[in-house]
């Protein structure tokens, strides 16, 4: 990569004000999914875009793969503007439950992406072999893509994405659908491609992955970023709760704290689990134990990113606009 | 020179697929089995069997080369987009002008090769039947495989933008109509309003005039061709296809893969 192809210093993707609108029943209706919604990726990092399902994932990462055109805003990836096409061997893209032409075998597939991606040939050989090995498919590698597992099939998504080694990978649910083991997999995968100083930009719905292996994340709801920053920031950000777990409380008592505190509770037999605000703490160990109760353990609990995507969901709003075009909803 | 090697991958690709596709085999074999078939029609005939092996045997080719050309044709693009393949093509240093021309490519390339096929098989039933081979036998073979190429852009341009199912319909539609326009021209040009006869000449003028590329009566009677004969209607033939290819090229650059 040029200096002049990372405009902006070591941004790699750049998203600014990014529009789209699907037009439907013969262009008459319009329904907005993305709007204006802006963010970018740093060089070496792994990014995690997150939301919901229809929050405009899939819409925003079709957008930088010049699968859909914008409505307006721009996109760039390694300073080009995502319409153009010479750029991207430098960039790899998994979709999102990948499919391939099945009358080829594994070894035939991955030849056929190499040649798009301008692997010279007397390299392609090696690099076809060197793929199947990594992820695992040397001894299916002759047989055709129609007999493959689901998981096989991810591997084969995730070996064409590489074959040409690109320096930012795409990567669309790539944990979608996969047993634990493919999971963890695919996990380690995703890290041994920032040790090798790749940039990876991965949607997912999958929190705890996010939370073990992004740098950086954006939220995304209804089709507008509404967290955007430094995964451990906003875990930090987020607010911290207590999870006391007290035993020997009456019924009426513990209706009595899970009002009084705005408290989560979860039984555990004979016991209470109780979770709510880190600074009702001391409150509550007195409450339990003027109530007749006795306190079993206190924990401090980090905000999950669970917490903050469901704040997220929970939070979101059809944005104000001055177009006639509003929230989700279909305008003629 | 690079984006000639991209085109031949796709170009490949889709000849491989097409032929491990059961549809062009049995396609393949009702020709063959018309052209056998030809040979029996033949004998029952006292007068001019040569002319009837060989007017059978030549509207084999056509009608099972269009057959292959039209219905592999319009999956061509839809398929692609259906079964979400294209995803990952799209996503490499591919233009999409360069993946259509070489789906276009490779699809004519197969019908051709399959043209091939049936040609040999005419071949050697007109040798065992005594019947001429010559020039003009390869002069209308030529045009018929113009046709065909052209017919597969027709398919391709309707791939671009609808379903397999319409686009077969409007593509049979043209090829009907194609070999109609230059009958309905000269009816036009026969009647007395002078409107009917504008609107039949524009008609001819717009849609593919496909009788330009049949040969098959100087074919079958062993009538001379002139180099015009066959040179004028590849560059008509060449020319349309590539109108019909920059509209394809146009819709699917504007298209969404949602």
């Amino acid at each position: 990569m040029s200096s002049t192809e990372a405009q902006h210093g070591d941004e790699i993707v750049r998203v600014e004000n990014v529009v789209k609108d699907f037009r439907s029943g013969f262009g008459l209706r319009k329904k907005r999914v993305l709007h204006g919604i802006s963010f970018s990726v740093r060089q070496g990092e792994i990014f995690g875009f997150v939301g919901p399902n229809g929050a405009g994932k899939t819409t925003t990462l079709k957008i930088l793969m010049g699968l859909i055109r914008s409505s307006g805003g721009s996109a760039s990836i390694l300073g080009h503007d995502v319409r153009e096409t010479a750029f991207r061997k430098h960039i790899g893209f998994l979709p999102e439950n990948p499919s391939f032409y099945d009358f080829l075998t594994g070894r035939e597939i991955l030849t056929f992406y190499a040649k798009l991606s301008g692997v010279s040939g007397s390299q392609r050989a090696e690099r076809v072999a060197t793929l199947l090995k990594w992820v695992g498919l040397t001894q299916a590698a002759d047989s055709r893509l129609r007999t493959y597992s689901k998981g096989m099939l991810q591997r084969v998504g995730i070996a064409q994405a590489l074959v040409h080694e690109p320096s930012v990978v795409f990567l669309d649910e790539p944990m979608s659908g996969l047993d634990p083991i493919g999971r963890v997999e695919i996990r380690d995968l995703i890290l041994r491609l920032r040790a090798e100083g790749k940039t990876v930009f991965m949607n997912t719905h999958i929190l705890p992955d996010v939370e073990m292996v992004c740098d950086r994340v954006a939220i995304i709801v209804q089709g507008c970023i509404r967290y955007q920053g430094d995964t451990q920031e906003l875990l930090v950000e987020g607010e911290r709760e207590t999870e006391l777990v007290a035993a020997g409380l009456s019924a009426h008592s513990v209706v009595d704290l899970e009002e009084r505190f705005a408290a989560r509770l979860r039984g555990l037999g004979d016991r209470i689990e109780l979770r709510f605000a880190e600074k009702n703490t001391d409150e509550m160990i007195r409450a339990v134990l003027d109530s007749g109760g006795r306190v079993v353990s206190v924990a401090p609990q980090r905000a999950s990113l669970e917490s903050l995507f469901l704040s997220a969901v929970e939070n979101a709003e059809a944005p104000e606009s001055g177009s006639a075009l509003t929230g989700m909803g279909e305008v003629e | 020179m690079i984006a000639a090697r991209r085109i031949l991958a796709i170009a490949m690709n889709t000849w491989r697929e097409a032929v491990r596709n059961k549809l062009l085999y049995t396609l393949l074999f009702f020709a063959l089995l018309l052209i056998a078939v030809s040979v029996f029609v033949a004998t029952l005939s006292y007068v001019e069997r040569e002319r009837i092996l060989q007017d059978i045997g030549i509207a084999a080719i056509r009608l099972f080369g269009v057959a292959i050309a039209v219905f592999v044709g319009v999956g061509l693009i839809h398929r692609e987009v259906d079964r979400r393949t294209v995803y990952t093509i799209l996503s490499k240093p591919l233009s999409r002008t360069e993946f259509l021309i070489g789906k276009y490519v490779g699809l004519v390339f197969t019908v051709w090769m399959q043209m091939g096929v049936m040609i040999v098989a005419f071949a050697g039933v007109s040798l065992a039947m005594d019947a001429p081979l010559g020039a003009v036998h390869a002069a209308a073979f030529a045009l018929t495989g113009v046709e065909l190429a052209l017919m597969v852009a027709v398919a391709t341009l309707f791939s671009a933008f609808t379903t397999p199912m319409l686009a077969s319909y409007f593509s049979v539609g043209v090829w009907v109509v194609g070999h109609l326009t230059r009958n309905l021209r000269d009816l036009g040009a026969a009647s007395d309003s002078g409107a009917v006869a504008a609107i039949t000449a524009a008609i001819h003028r717009v849609l593919p005039d496909l009788e330009a590329f049949n040969l098959s009566t100087e074919a079958a009677h062993g009538l001379a061709v002139t180099a015009s004969d066959v040179l004028l209607p590849v560059a008509y033939g060449a020319g349309y296809a590539v109108i019909l290819l920059v509209i394809a090229t146009l819709i699917f650059e504007r298209r969404d893969f949602r």
